[in-house]
């Protein structure tokens, strides 16, 4: 949880100053560009070019490896199962019984992990480089409803809050005898409902103060909002985002219209 | 279920036994850097000081929730790093300041049974004691009620009856009285010095120095993760400089003693009785 709070590095790079809409489309370019593509040469391509953008964010190796991680069990589960379940084409490599294995089928293994590396790793250029703050303005303005965007934001705002509470409500009941870690599955069930309960009836009397606050200040009052820090694009971040355009038009221009096999 | 440990009292006087403990949160943040500390059975103490003093740090260090980094807590003879939390309960109770972080059952009754349960107690016993407790905090008219349906002071008596009916000799009240109002305070107190009256060694954690000034017998006055004066509450309270230091007022009653210093009063007084006492003798003291 706290993890995930975490994930945006302070910095002032160029990643950082661009535009976050123009990040939100970059992000979700090159993740197209890594569907369209079929080759693992042109995928690990792309691949180091996402790990070199992260690296301009001034995403540490340690950060960029935590972000890995968490794909990295799929990652490895699938370029062992993959072959099993596709044995198409030759060379055939092993065969015994109903089970063959082929060299493609390994070569689209890996091809898909490291699609999955792509798709996951893309993401991290917006969140490691992008304030949450920035990043709800942003969806706002791509036509996201302000109160949505707010409930986001709440949501987020109030994790590690919630995480201190939860943490605060197992050592209340640690301290009246209680054991997380023993008896049967029935009993330890039974032991989360003493910490379900206060998590949830705390949740819904900060819910309703929060809502009482909001109110107070005059939310909804207007239907039209004014921002006190508006987001504007610079030359710059429409000349990245003409970048990232041309990254995913030319290769969809030449695999769907030239034909030509990437 | 959780077999209570046996308790060995190498040092009969002191229940609990603190050496040197330091604690360091993650993050770095150093809370408690050396704290000695004995407390003995049956005693009142409160532990007073600023927010981020190391008041709450050092009360979890004894219940186990937290562990020292460095040092060692001894309970009951014991070695407090070889049992768990749930094995400690046996000796030492924690109210926590919310109580709405422990309330969850649908009565008060069930509330106040669930930590003698936890604790492995046969059943007689535990309504034994839930009874007790329940009896103890004034809650017989309400032991079928709701408990997240009554009011602050209500539900902090139920955390507290919930704890109590655990029968631990240390029981630790963490700001207690926080959002109560006068009456409440009074109510709530009474049950706690009902409960000290039994035998309970008390740990009040708190902010209110007139609570301390009216109930403790002694006050731990903690700074910057020390413990800067260890004290009955006169002695707490006749050095004005080390309370503001902590960023503590004294009492009013203090204040005003202090205030009439050049009138013979001493500066040693904690309660009104104590003023008007020191004022009569002043007064027949004189030509």
């Amino acid at each position: 949880m706290t993890g995930f709070m975490d994930l945006y590095t302070e910095g002032n790079t160029f990643l950082h100053r661009t535009d976050p809409r123009v990040k939100i489309l970059a992000v979700l370019f090159l993740s197209a560009l890594a569907l369209i593509i079929g080759s693992l040469e042109y995928l690990l391509a792309l691949l180091a070019f996402i790990l070199l953008l992260l690296a301009l964010g001034r995403a540490t190796l340690a950060k960029t490896f935590f972000a890995l991680k968490l794909v990295l069990r799929v990652m490895v589960l699938i370029v062992i199962l993959w072959p099993f379940f596709n044995p198409s084409g030759s060379p055939v490599l092993f065969e015994y019984g109903i089970i063959k294995i082929t060299e493609p089928g390994i070569v689209s293994g890996i091809t898909v992990a490291v699609r999955i590396a792509c798709l996951a790793s893309v993401w991290y250029i917006l969140m490691f480089t992008t304030t949450q703050r920035d990043l709800l303005r942003a969806l706002v303005k791509l036509g996201l409803r302000f109160d949505f965007g707010l409930t986001l934001a709440i949501a987020l705002r109030f994790l590690p809050t919630f995480g201190a509470i939860v943490n605060s409500i197992k050592d209340a009941q640690r301290a009246r005898g209680m054991e997380f870690d023993r008896g049967s599955l029935v009993k330890r069930s039974k032991n989360y409902v003493a910490v379900l309960v206060p998590t949830i009836v705390s949740a819904l009397r900060t819910a309703e103060t929060l809502s009482l606050a909001l109110q107070s200040r005059a939310y909804g009052a207007r239907k039209d909002r004014t921002y006190l820090r508006d987001l504007n694009m610079r030359p710059a971040d429409y000349a990245t985002l003409a970048f990232f355009s041309l990254l995913l038009i030319l290769p969809v221009f030449a695999k769907y219209v030239l034909q030509v096999s990437i | 279920m959780i077999p209570r440990p046996s308790s060995r009292r190498p040092d009969e006087n002191f229940f609990i036994v603190a050496h040197d403990i330091k604690y360091v949160y993650e993050g770095g943040i150093e809370a408690l850097k050396g704290v000695n500390l004995r407390i003995k059975s049956g005693d009142f103490i409160a532990i007073v000081g600023g927010n981020g003093s190391g008041k709450t740090t050092l009360a979890k260090n004894l219940i186990g929730l937290l562990r020292p980094t460095s040092g060692s807590v001894d309970v009951a003879g014991n070695r407090a790093e070889k049992m768990t939390v749930a094995e400690l309960a046996h000796f030492v109770g924690y109210a926590f300041q919310n109580p709405d972080h422990q309330l969850f059952s649908g009565t008060v009754e069930e509330e106040v049974r669930f930590g003698p349960r936890n604790l492995g107690m046969p059943d007689a016993e535990v309504s034994k004691k839930a009874d007790h407790a329940i009896a103890l905090m004034g809650l017989q008219n309400l032991k079928s009620e709701q408990p997240l349906s009554l009011t602050l002071g209500l539900r902090r008596k139920v955390s507290i009856a919930s704890v109590i009916a655990m029968d631990p000799q240390v029981i630790i009240l963490d700001e207690p009285t926080t959002g109560l109002d006068a009456e409440e305070i009074a109510d709530l107190m009474t049950s706690i010095r009902a409960l000290n009256e039994e035998g309970h060694t008390l740990i009040l954690i708190t902010h209110d120095m007139r609570l301390v000034a009216q109930h403790a017998k002694r006050v731990i006055i903690m700074a910057n993760g020390r413990i800067l004066l260890d004290s009955d509450p006169p002695g707490a309270f006749s050095d004005l400089g080390l309370l503001r230091s902590s960023k503590l007022e004294p009492p009013p009653v203090t204040q005003l003693a202090h205030s009439l210093a050049e009138f013979g009063i001493p500066k040693d007084i904690a309660t009104a009785e104590a003023l008007v006492e020191s004022i009569i003798s002043a007064r027949s003291g004189r030509p």
